[in-house]
């Protein structure tokens, strides 16, 4: 192993380590937003229930879906989706938003990433709460499945680490890359089966649509909050994702690691 | 027992954003070090910031760093704290690296003082525990009072140094890297300060102190490096070295 493949793994580890630093710094940035507002994180919930309950009053019939099945649907979608895209986009600020704190001490870099992930965790923790009320509201008690959602949030969380150093070097290095990426991400919401069914379309675009990697990563979250098991595709795509992208991203994070702080 | 060495260390400074057309030539001048170009079409600039520097701390050694603007100081404390990786050379660190430069990084203004003392304190490498036990001392020392309580967004910027330094100086250094001394708010509280200042040099293992400050220098230092445009010219007694400054001074302030 190269003196520079060392000295990344040794961050990627020490940053792990130090999670009683990247807890707190996530769990005081969600205290923050609780400051002076009365509602604080919960201002993400109530505009995801608001956009969950007018879809599912608007989109439903045009579906020709019963409230009943499409509103959970939905609901459990854009929480998971909010989770995961946050985890994209924001992972694109990981270092550039860190600048003093990386120019000024010696913290492994990769801390960051942990505490983003933690942070965007305890949001989807908040938003659950949607989830939380509309069953109670439809009188839906989810199956024994439910408990696979603890394990695939782990593996979305595990993506989501090596997303955040590979997003965080490559934006920091070329500063067009966040708009890039936030433009993209938009647009996926559009051709990710979020809000509407994958069974909609043609068996053939469906099949099309299993190359959308960000498909599973959703749906191992999302299934289980359904009350049904996601695919063994589903798993195989996102452990596959994250064993090519935690290599990619080390291979990065070796060979440039060094010049993050060069190119804040 | 900490000790700090570096062999033959180089250090080369990318410029991000700067088009490379805009430096005709490589120019080398006191201030800075040496800019030239790499790459295939010579299309990256490259500061080169510090050249070949080679020495060795051992516990109870204060090593003062002296030299113009630009000469490679603070970058030379930044690569020893670990944010710039030398290109070529050695850097053998045994001990715990403490770097304190100019603010405090980190502090958030609607944050309180305590929250603030208690992230801040674990940037700084505090243990939770470390931190509630130096709690009460860090209190005493910043005279906020209840003041504490509230968002430091609210705080005067005298108060806000104070918070600052009297965290920043709370620590248990092994290898204390300080830029320029640390600001201290008012008259009488700076008289303070300066006594703080002078524990925590004690309590560390080796100190590298940066400053333009030959009396800070010749206070708290036992030994000096001249650094000139990335060279570290000389490294003596601080008689030594203040003699040769003064030398090299004197003809630009002649002429």
């Amino acid at each position: 192993m190269t003196p520079d493949y060392r000295r990344a793994l040794i961050d990627i580890i020490a940053g792990a380590e130090n999670w009683r630093v990247w807890t707190r710094m996530g769990w005081q940035e969600i205290r923050r937003r609780y400051r002076r507002t009365m509602l604080g994180p919960f201002w993400v919930t109530l505009s995801l229930g608001l956009f969950v309950g007018g879809m599912g009053f608007v989109w439903a019939p045009l579906f020709k879906v019963p409230v009943k099945d499409y509103l959970p649907f939905v609901t459990t979608g854009m929480i998971c989706w909010t989770f995961t895209s946050s985890i994209i986009i924001e992972g694109c600020s990981t270092y550039t938003s860190a600048e003093s704190l990386i120019k000024q001490l010696s913290l492994p870099l990769s801390m960051l990433n942990w505490m983003l992930v933690c942070r965007n965790t305890i949001v989807l923790f908040h938003n659950l709460l949607i989830a939380i009320i509309v069953y109670a509201a439809l009188g839906i008690i989810p199956s024994l499945n439910f408990l696979l959602f603890f394990p695939g949030l782990v593996l979305v969380c595990i993506n989501g680490v090596w997303m955040g150093i590979l997003l965080g070097m490559v934006s920091a290095r070329f500063r067009d890359v966040p708009q890039l990426v936030g433009s993209l991400v938009q647009v996926m919401m559009f051709v990710t089966p979020v809000f509407w069914y994958a069974s909609q379309l043609s068996a053939a675009r469906a099949n099309l649509l299993l190359y959308n990697p960000l498909m599973h990563l959703i749906d191992v979250i999302r299934m289980p909050l359904l009350g049904q098991a996601p695919t063994l595709l589903n798993y195989a795509v996102v452990i596959g994702m994250a064993l090519t992208g935690w290599s990619l991203a080390i291979f990065v994070f070796a060979r440039f690691r060094r010049r993050i702080a060069y190119w804040l | 027992m900490a000790s700090l060495e570096l062999q033959n260390v180089v250090l080369d400074y990318p410029i991000y954003g700067a088009s490379a057309r805009s430096f005709r030539q490589t120019i080398f001048g006191r201030t800075g070090g040496l800019i030239k170009r790499e790459g295939e079409r010579q299309s990256r600039v490259v500061v080169r910031a510090l050249e070949n520097i080679s020495f060795k701390l051992e516990h109870g050694d204060r090593l003062g760093l002296i030299g113009h603007n630009g000469a490679g100081k603070s970058t030379l404390l930044r690569m020893l704290a670990g944010v710039y990786e030398p290109v070529s050379g050695e850097i053998r660190v045994e001990g715990r690296i403490s770097p304190l430069f100019n603010s405090i990084p980190g502090i958030e203004g609607d944050d309180t003082g305590y929250e603030n003392i208690r992230t801040c304190g674990m940037y700084l490498g505090m243990s939770r525990a470390e931190i509630e036990r130096k709690l009460p001392d860090i209190v005493d020392f910043c005279e906020l009072g209840n003041y504490l309580a509230l968002p430091v967004r609210t705080y005067s910027t005298g108060m806000l140094t104070r918070l600052g330094f009297a965290i920043a100086t709370a620590i248990d250094p092994g290898i204390l890297l300080l830029d320029e001394g640390i600001a201290a708010g008012d008259a009488r509280f700076a008289q303070r300060a300066e006594k703080r200042m002078q524990e925590l040099m004690e309590r560390a293992s080796i100190m590298v102190l940066a400053s333009h400050s030959t009396a800070l220098i010749e206070a708290s230092c036992n030994k000096a490096g001249l650094l000139e445009a990335g060279h570290l010219v000389a490294i003596a007694s601080v008689e030594e070295i203040m003699e040769t400054y003064q030398q090299r001074t004197q003809p630009a302030n002649a002429s």
